[in-house]
């Protein structure tokens, strides 16, 4: 049948099948672009970037540090010189000795006297030299603007109204409505601009942002700052004695502090408990009687035996109870002797424990 | 607004809801355990005297055995003490005994008068808790019956660490087997729990079966064949006398078992080639029908509180297990598994009742609850019959026969949880044990 064909046809025939053979497995062969980041820098001359920092005077500390000046070019070390040298390496003559930097003053605070006096001390305002670490708050905070697009320009809402989703007529004492309705708080549109506003268009700052100078400390701290210091270490002073004889603080006993233990920390007290609590001695009875033990924990983790009590017992006789107790006693104190793996620093949430002590999956089957 | 409020509410909710949670203690549920048994120590009692000095360490041995024949406490060995106790009175260094895991610590003293009575106290400890567990006891008796005075110390022990009461202080009358299996004679014996002190009660020239006790233990029922056919007797352990209870012409009588208040018992009763049930007055003699069916009806058993009885009947084809009124009535069977039941036995807890089942050519000893539910399996072998209840309901003692011509048979304990199955020593071939309760 190809010999039928002439050169025309058989031209038209291979280029048709190769058209097709491109078309259904071109796409086989192009494999997808391995994903890469771009990223757009912009160029800037070296005018234009002095230009950013001439407006504003840069910090004082910087000020105060001598710049070398760079080297000339006739200095620059001769490389063709130092190849023939075997080890010996050009050893960059030192510029100018540039001067350290200068050393912020501190003012170490007077030492503080432990004075105790009768009257309460008066706090004085701080004065205005004193430097205040508060972030600085405008007069009038100014919502962004809103990176949506609205068909028609929104008025900036005043600030402390509330956005709601519904526009609600600003009530007036005019309005003389028969009808007492709830009374609603003025709500505004939201706000929106004009157009959407790209990370692109503001990304780029005017100048950089420089570290402000490092506040000077105050000179003298307030005396009656002192004196209510001392006021207080007196009374931390008060409150170690207290503890030291066995006074304990009502507020830090009452409610557990630090973080609750996760349920992993649950669970590793839970497996070394369970690997003492021996049952097969237990009677059948014992096997039935579930028991809810109470134990007082100290910081390092182990029992305190003497605080291990039973708080209720439930499903078995009175004699059942005392040896699921007893069972269960056994279980803290062996396993307890030396420390359950507590985390120290949530003691607050474990000094004090409730064991359920539940032989239902240990009964006999 | 109201979306906010509803989103602020939430979030608190969501919020709080862990550290409401740890309010308060920290609280866990243990529901896994371990099973395992508690090491104790119990280092030779202190002796008073010379001529207690090797009392004490055989009381000690005995105690230890009880108990480590429970499969429930493991002793640990003298060498391993830290302590030595010197003094019944000094104080328990607990530190010692914890060093080396003894959960319990058996500490005791014997004293022997001039005239062979011999004085026993001892006190039970929880190590770990470093107190006392219970009070401390003394015991008084002779100088032959030191084993019981070991017995019911240990039942102390036992009943104080488990809850449970012990089972030490009792006796089982068996069926002694002498001779090649073609021939074999058969005696009836009895002895402590643990196989010591054996006392012949009958002589070998008839065959003997299927011994029990009565509630107080100081009698016993059982069938001879002195005459040719089955018939039951009723024997007083302390002289050895009998006496026929049923003898009727043209019957044969059997399997015969007390009512718990020991004043009648339950037999079976063959004439014309049936059997059923009956119920004897013993103070009368006078015997009651208690089924009446063309079927056999044997092995009865009452239950603790004398009002049902459970025995075997083959009345649905096979033999399976049934209960009735102790009066006789209708009964149910109770047994629906695949294989042959029988020998059924009321647990002294009332809770269960163990029974023999013949499956797939093997013997089991299972045991089941009184309406037939939770069947639990505790053996298998060639051949494994007759169960008999420890008086405290925890352990069931049977027979098992070996294959062949060489087989024997022996007597077994097995804890109703199916663990600590161990063989129960005898001088010569056993079967048909029957427990007595704890001697007073």
């Amino acid at each position: 049948m190809w010999a039928m064909l002439d050169t025309g046809q058989k031209v038209s025939a291979v280029g048709h099948v190769g058209f097709l053979a491109v078309a259904i497995f071109g796409g086989t062969f192009n494999a997808d672009p391995l994903p890469f980041q771009v990223t757009e820098v912009t160029a800037i001359s070296a005018e234009e970037y002095a230009a950013l920092f001439e407006a504003e005077p840069s910090p004082e500390a910087v000020a105060n540090v001598d710049t070398p000046e760079p080297p000339e070019a006739g200095q620059a070390p001769d490389l063709s010189a130092t190849v023939d040298t075997d080890v010996a390496q050009a050893i960059p003559e030192q510029s100018a000795q540039s001067e350290p930097d200068a050393t912020p003053e501190v003012v170490q605070p007077a030492p503080v006297e432990a004075e105790v006096s009768d009257e309460a001390p008066v706090l004085q305002p701080p004065s205005e030299d004193v430097a205040v670490l508060v972030p600085e708050i405008a007069d009038e905070a100014r919502p962004e603007d809103a990176p949506r697009v609205a068909p028609e320009t929104i008025a900036q809402p005043e600030p402390d109204v509330l956005i709601d989703d519904v526009d609600q007529a600003a009530t007036t004492e005019d309005d003389t409505a028969e009808q007492v309705e709830e009374a609603q708080e003025e709500t505004a549109r939201e706000a929106a601009s004009e157009r959407i506003v790209t990370e692109a268009d503001d990304a780029a700052p005017a100048r950089s942002l420089r570290p402000q100078a490092r506040p000077t400390r105050p000179s003298e701290p307030a005396e009656a700052e002192e004196t209510q210091t001392a006021d207080s270490d007196n009374d931390a002073v008060e409150d170690a004695i207290a503890a030291a004889l066995g006074g304990t603080d009502e507020t830090s006993q009452a409610a557990p502090s630090g973080p609750p233990l996760t349920s992993g920390e649950k669970d590793a007290l839970r497996v070394a408990v369970q690997q003492c609590w021996n049952v097969g001695s237990l009677s059948t009875d014992a096997l039935n009687t579930t028991v809810i033990v109470a134990v007082s924990m100290l910081e390092d983790g182990r029992p305190n035996t003497g605080s291990i009590r039973m708080l209720s017992a439930s499903g078995g006789s009175g004699a059942a109870a005392s040896q699921a107790f007893e069972a269960a006693r056994r279980a803290i104190i062996r396993c307890g002797a030396n420390g359950f793996p507590l985390p120290v620093e949530k003691y607050g949430q474990w000094r004090d424990i409730e064991i359920t002590f539940n032989p239902e999956n240990m009964r006999i089957r | 607004m109201i979306r906010l409020f509803m989103c602020l509410c939430l979030a608190v909710a969501v919020l709080a809801s862990p550290l409401r949670a740890q309010e308060g203690p920290l609280r866990i549920e243990i529901t896994e355990g371990v099973i395992e048994p508690l090491p104790y120590a119990v280092p030779s009692f202190v002796p008073g005297n010379a001529a207690a000095s090797e009392l004490s360490a055989n009381i000690a041995r005995v105690i230890a055995s009880d108990l480590n024949g429970t499969g429930l406490f493991r002793q640990i060995p003298d060498a391993a003490h830290i302590s030595r106790i010197t003094s019944f009175a000094s104080p328990v260094q607990f530190s010692d005994w914890k060093a080396i895991n003894a959960q319990a610590l058996i500490v005791g003293a014997v004293d022997v008068d001039a005239t062979g009575r011999v004085t026993v106290r001892f006190r039970l400890f929880d190590v770990f808790a470093g107190q006392e567990l219970g009070q401390g006891l003394q015991l008084v008796g002779t100088t032959d019956g030191w084993r019981r005075i070991a017995h019911k110390v240990a039942d102390q022990v036992y009943s104080r660490l488990t809850g449970e009461s012990g089972y030490f202080d009792s006796r089982v009358v068996f069926v002694s087997e002498t001779g090649p299996k073609g021939s074999r004679q058969k005696r009836l014996a009895i002895m402590d729990y643990d196989g010591a002190n054996v006392t012949y009660l009958t002589d070998a020239d008839a065959l003997v079966l299927a011994p029990r006790f009565s509630p107080l233990g100081n009698k016993v029922l059982y069938t001879s064949y002195e005459t040719g056919e089955p018939r039951i007797y009723e024997l007083e352990v302390g002289s050895a006398r009998r006496r026929p209870l049923e003898s009727q012409a043209g019957t044969m009588s059997f399997a015969p078992r007390f009512a718990p208040d020991g004043r009648s018992l339950v037999y079976s009763l063959s004439q014309s080639g049936n059997t059923d049930l009956f119920r004897m007055d013993l103070g009368t003699g006078r015997s009651d029908r208690l089924t009446s069916a063309p079927s056999i009806e044997t092995a009865p058993s009452f239950s603790p509180d004398g009002g049902q009885i459970v025995f075997e009947s083959d009345r649905s084809g096979t033999p399976q297990i049934y209960v009735m009124p102790a009066a006789g009535g209708e009964a149910r069977r109770i047994s629906f598994g695949q294989g042959r039941y029988g020998t059924p036995v009321w647990s002294p807890r009332g809770d269960l009742i163990a029974f023999t089942k013949q499956s797939k050519g093997r013997f089991h000893i299972g045991v089941m609850r009184t309406d037939g539910s939770e069947e639990r399996l505790l053996t298998a072998s060639f051949l494994d019959e007759g169960p008999t209840w420890a008086p405290n309901g925890r352990v069931i003692m049977f027979t098992r026969e070996t294959q062949g011509e060489q087989g024997s048979s022996n007597l077994y304990s097995v804890d109703i949880t199916g663990r600590n199955l161990r063989q129960v020593a005898t001088s010569t071939g056993a079967s048909d044990p029957a427990w007595s309760p704890l001697q007073e």
